[in-house]
């Protein structure tokens, strides 16, 4: 930020003017919607109600009913997962299920989104999306800077696009995280180009790299016009601890097998006078976060409406464009007004999503056939991420966390990830491979859940106070956050008693091994 | 991927009642029985193909374009082989005698000296960069290849050496159904306890956890079984279906008697030896019992493993190193066609020897060659490959192709039309765009 005023007040040019107007306008708005006072709330609240109205219009119309709400165990479940990255330990799952008060859903809402956990989980969903190859060994230590970097940007709830404009300038330094983002393709500006294209405004320019696109309205000039925005960039130091880069008075772009430059120029936009202050990052940075640029509040709130709904408004995510229309265009683009109003507050956008009637209904809709899944009239099921499976099963276990500041510092847990890693872009595409299911059904992580000598369950329900009956149903708190069934029940119970006595650690073994290698535990539904 | 627009395609209610609770029965009453022993190979998996990736990059004028009389040529001599003007080193006698299964190209010619750019370009056929995640080849075949009903994972990677570049060694955006099964890498160091004398091959996580034994695992599963059943009873959507398809396709492989494919210490002392002692030989073993029970891709590396991890990589000391791993290579590789053979297989199973680029012929001051990927040397030899020729030429010098040279895209495409895959089709990535397999024409003189 502090680039871009310093910039704005050296410039007297209109886009500058109206770039201090929006700082202005935020100041307001900051004001306004003051730290968790109660009127943002209510606001918030508002907005879930308009999603639901503008969700159960489509319903009404192709005569479809919705799934009924979850169950508070199924919803406890599902916010963990998604708002902190991890399932509810026992007693957190105990004492939500016992509580009888209607508010306490909101509650747990704002109680999970200000808990530090969230920013952590927020983060490592972020490093996710900005790096293409997720786990390389050889660049971990860039990829927890990274992180880390994200991390402090959600402490402070930084408004969104503040964090985009400054990743966008990002030089490195002190912070070599940011900085990652951008050695990570070679600071090749078509690469820098497509990413950033892709995840910030929910453009595929990229496909107009060799040819026109045939459906798309961007052309080859579009898309190397927006790479022309990272043509001035080099890397001066190399140690990877410490990672700078320099933006620099020269370079250009070129169409492919062409020697004619193509001049930058903002996507669907204007090209920039060569007489505009500022590097190019610099301007792009500027027209990121101006009213010119009507894409990143629109693909940033489709985003985080796929990772709670499975799927966007907008699918897929990353292909906006009137080739290929939103589900529900008003309702996405009084979402992304909604958004802009609140200073591109990223927690007010998840708690009004995680209020909608529609986040909270059930996964299984009542009728025979499954509703289109772009109606949103159930909940999608989604495939738990490594990193979800990882911390969940080391909570099962109740085992400490790590020492390391960073989860991703941690080799255990990093070996697991790689070797957990998919390819999938979809999270509601299950995508498991032979040899990753058998380390679920046999490799040392899950063993070490069930393994009657270091598991922290097993030994804990050793304790006197439990019968078996309590000792089941524990451990189904501690894996599907709910209480066993009737049916399950009696089974379950009865087969720990059926084994002889000496055998019932490893009987309760057996129940816990069942239970994390459940599709009920592997995803979240 | 084919089951989840499978599950898709199907209603909740033809789920539950065909395929559903039909599979989770059928299934159960599949494995929880001891499998009776079945027939070797799946009929319907007729193509195999076997890679010998030699890691850091083989001299081709030290093995199969050898230059003798020239100063470029060095120490080693050329023999004849079993087919008359075709010629290879003196330290390949026992694949000499088996020219005639043996296509060598003399007229590789790449544009990539970096080994971590050029391992992903002869691997997935497209050079690196660029917004596509690209398969590497044994996800392509094994895609092209799978059987869904197969016990054994349809990508078998021997101790592969994936450090150079992991991006080489992914299924890329055709996802973790055609990853690799991988056999002893060397970066799992257990891998390397020597079991009687040879290397540990096994498969990850296929034996029950220490202190589980099999009575044991089968009350687990039955308590799973109705878990899963209540779980997918109520569920439509294709997530839960897919990971039944997978458990399912895990579990089978563990109690299927397909898995003794992987117990090496069921071959004759005699055979063992036969291939060599070592990672690769013991790895070509495995190759053959995996092909010979339906598997349609495995990959052998021979020089990532050793003291050297780029065992082929011979700026220095080349002579005595090439001579080394020559050795390995003709006892593991001449075996193995030989056992193909006997078995009827090698007519359905095509091989490809490559590296990630050539030598110079140059000689430099430590006895050395360094990277060099103007013109070089691989070898398509068996299935659908018409055997006892050399094509392509390199110049007296080897500095340069002399006649048709051959670019990745090219070789690859002529590997799929030897294995009866169709190299111009295409394959969709995750952002919907097309991807042709391979970016080549195939070549009809190095086909039957």
């Amino acid at each position: 930020m502090s680039v871009l005023s310093a910039l704005s007040a050296r410039s007297g040019k209109s886009y500058a003017c109206r770039f201090c107007l929006a700082v202005a306008a935020v100041s307001i708005a900051g004001a306004l919607f003051g730290e968790e006072s109660s009127r943002p709330a209510e606001a918030d609240l508002d907005m879930s109600r308009r999603v639901d109205e503008l969700l159960a219009a489509r319903w009404a119309e192709h005569e479809i009913k919705p799934a009924p709400p979850a169950d508070d165990a199924e919803l406890l479940r599902r916010l963990y997962l998604d708002l902190v990255g991890v399932v509810p330990t026992v007693w957190e799952a105990r004492a939500y299920l016992a509580d009888q008060r209607p508010e306490k859903r909101g509650e747990l809402i704002d109680r999970l989104l200000m808990s530090p956990a969230h920013v952590t989980h927020l983060a490592a969903v972020w490093r996710d999306l900005m790096l293409p190859r997720k786990f390389d060994p050889q660049q971990i230590a860039g990829v927890v800077g990274l992180q880390n970097w994200l991390r402090r940007q959600f402490i402070e709830n930084r408004r969104y696009d503040r964090i985009v404009a400054d990743l966008l300038v990002a030089t490195g330094g002190d912070e070599s995280g940011p900085a990652l983002f951008y050695t990570s393709v070679g600071l090749k500006p078509q690469e820098l180009a497509t990413t950033t294209a892709r995840i910030f405004l929910g453009l595929r320019l990229d496909c107009a790299q060799c040819h026109n696109h045939p459906f798309d309205r961007w052309t080859q000039q579009d898309f190397w016009g927006y790479a022309a925005f990272f043509a001035r960039l080099e890397q001066r130091s190399r140690n990877a601890a410490a990672v700078r880069l320099v933006d620099t008075e020269s370079g250009e772009v070129h169409l492919p097998d062409s020697n004619a430059v193509v001049p930058a120029r903002y996507p669907g936009g204007v090209v920039v006078d060569p007489r505009e202050l500022g590097t190019r990052r610099q301007q792009l940075a500027i027209w990121m976060v101006s009213v010119d640029n009507p894409y990143l509040s629109r693909a940033t709130v489709n985003l985080v409406w796929s990772q709670l709904f499975g799927r966007g408004l907008v699918e897929p995510l990353d292909d906006f464009g009137e080739h290929n229309p939103a589900s529900h265009p008003k309702l996405l683009e009084e979402l992304a007004d909604y958004f802009v109003a609140t200073g591109y507050d990223l927690r007010r956008l998840y708690r009004t999503l995680c209020n909608t009637r529609a986040y909270q209904l059930a996964s299984h809709a009542p009728g025979a056939e499954q509703p289109a899944p772009d109606l949103f009239a159930e909940m999608a099921v989604k495939m738990l991420t490594p990193e979800q499976l990882y911390d969940s099963l080391a909570r099962v276990a109740l085992r400490a966390p790590g020492a390391a500041q960073n989860p991703l510092a941690d080799p255990q847990r990093l070996a697991f990830l790689i070797k957990m890693q998919t390819q999938t872009h979809s999270v509601t595409d299950f995508e498991l491979s032979v040899p990753q299911a058998l380390t679920l059904l046999n490799g040392p992580e899950l063993n070490a859940v069930t393994d009657a000598a270091t598991s922290g369950l097993l030994t804990a329900l050793e304790a006197p106070i439990f019968n078996n009956e309590s000792r089941v149903e524990v451990a189904f708190l501690a894996t599907l956050s709910r209480p066993p069934r009737d049916t399950e029940r009696s089974q379950f119970v009865e087969y720990v008693q059926s084994r002889p006595l000496d055998q019932r650690k490893q009987a309760l073994s057996d129940v816990v091994w069942a239970l994390i290698n459940s599709a009920e535990f592997l995803l979240n539904h | 991927m084919t089951d989840k627009t499978l599950a898709r395609a199907i209603s909740r209610r033809q789920w539950l009642s065909a395929s559903g609770l039909g599979l989770v029965g059928a299934s159960l009453s599949g494995w929880l029985p001891a499998l009776a022993a079945e027939g070797a190979a799946d009929p319907r998996r007729r193509r195999h193909c076997i890679l010998l990736w030699m890691n850091g990059g083989p001299s081709q004028l030290d093995t199969f374009d050898l230059k003798p009389g020239h100063a470029h040529g060095g120490e080693f001599k050329p023999i004849a082989t079993s087919c008359p003007g075709l010629q290879f080193s003196e330290h390949l006698p026992k694949l000499a005698g088996l020219a005639q299964h043996v296509a060598v190209i003399r007229s590789l010619s790449t544009k990539e000296g970096d080994h971590a750019r050029a391992t992903f370009l002869m691997r997935t056929g497209y050079r690196p960069g660029g917004p596509v995640d690209y398969p590497t080849l044994g996800a392509l075949v094994a895609k092209e290849l799978d059987d869904p009903e197969a016990e054994l994972p349809n990508y078998v990677s021997i101790s592969p050496y994936q450090a150079l570049n992991p991006a080489a060694f992914v299924p890329g955006f055709l996802g973790p159904r055609y990853a690799p099964a991988t056999v002893g890498a060397n970066d799992q160091p257990r891998a390397d306890v020597p079991e009687a004398g040879y290397p540990r091959l096994g498969l990850d996580n296929l034996q029950l956890p220490a202190g589980v034994d099999p009575q044991q695992s089968l009350r687990r599963l039955q308590l799973w079984n109705s878990l899963e059943q209540g779980f997918l009873g109520t569920r439509s959507g294709a997530s839960a279906a897919a990971h039944r398809l997978v458990y399912d396709r895990a579990v089978r492989l563990m109690r299927s008697e397909a898995r003794v494919a992987f117990d090496l210490d069921q071959e004759p002392p005699a055979v063992r030896e036969a291939y060599g002692r070592g990672r690769f030989g013991q790895g070509c073993l495995l190759a053959r019992r995996l092909v010979e029970r339906g598997v349609p891709f495995v990959e052998v590396t021979l020089g990532g493993f050793e003291a050297d991890a780029l065992g082929w990589d011979t700026h220095q000391k080349n002579f005595p190193t090439v001579k080394s791993l020559s050795a390995q290579l003709d006892a593991g590789w001449s075996t193995l066609m030989s056992e193909l053979d006997s078995r009827g297989l090698l007519e359905r199973t095509t091989i490809i020897w490559m590296g990630e680029f050539g030598r110079t012929p140059k000689i430099n001051a430590q006895a050395g060659r360094d990277h060099f990927a103007a013109a070089w040397s691989c070898v398509l030899a068996g299935g659908g490959i018409r055997g006892g020729q050399a094509y392509g030429r390199t110049t007296p010098d080897g500095m340069a192709v002399a006649d048709n040279p051959v670019s990745p895209g090219a070789l690859l495409a002529t590997l799929c039309a030897a294995l009866g895959i169709d190299p111009a089709g295409q394959n969709t990535n995750e952002m919907g765009r097309p991807i042709k397999i391979t970016d080549g024409e195939s070549i009809g003189e190095l086909l039957t």
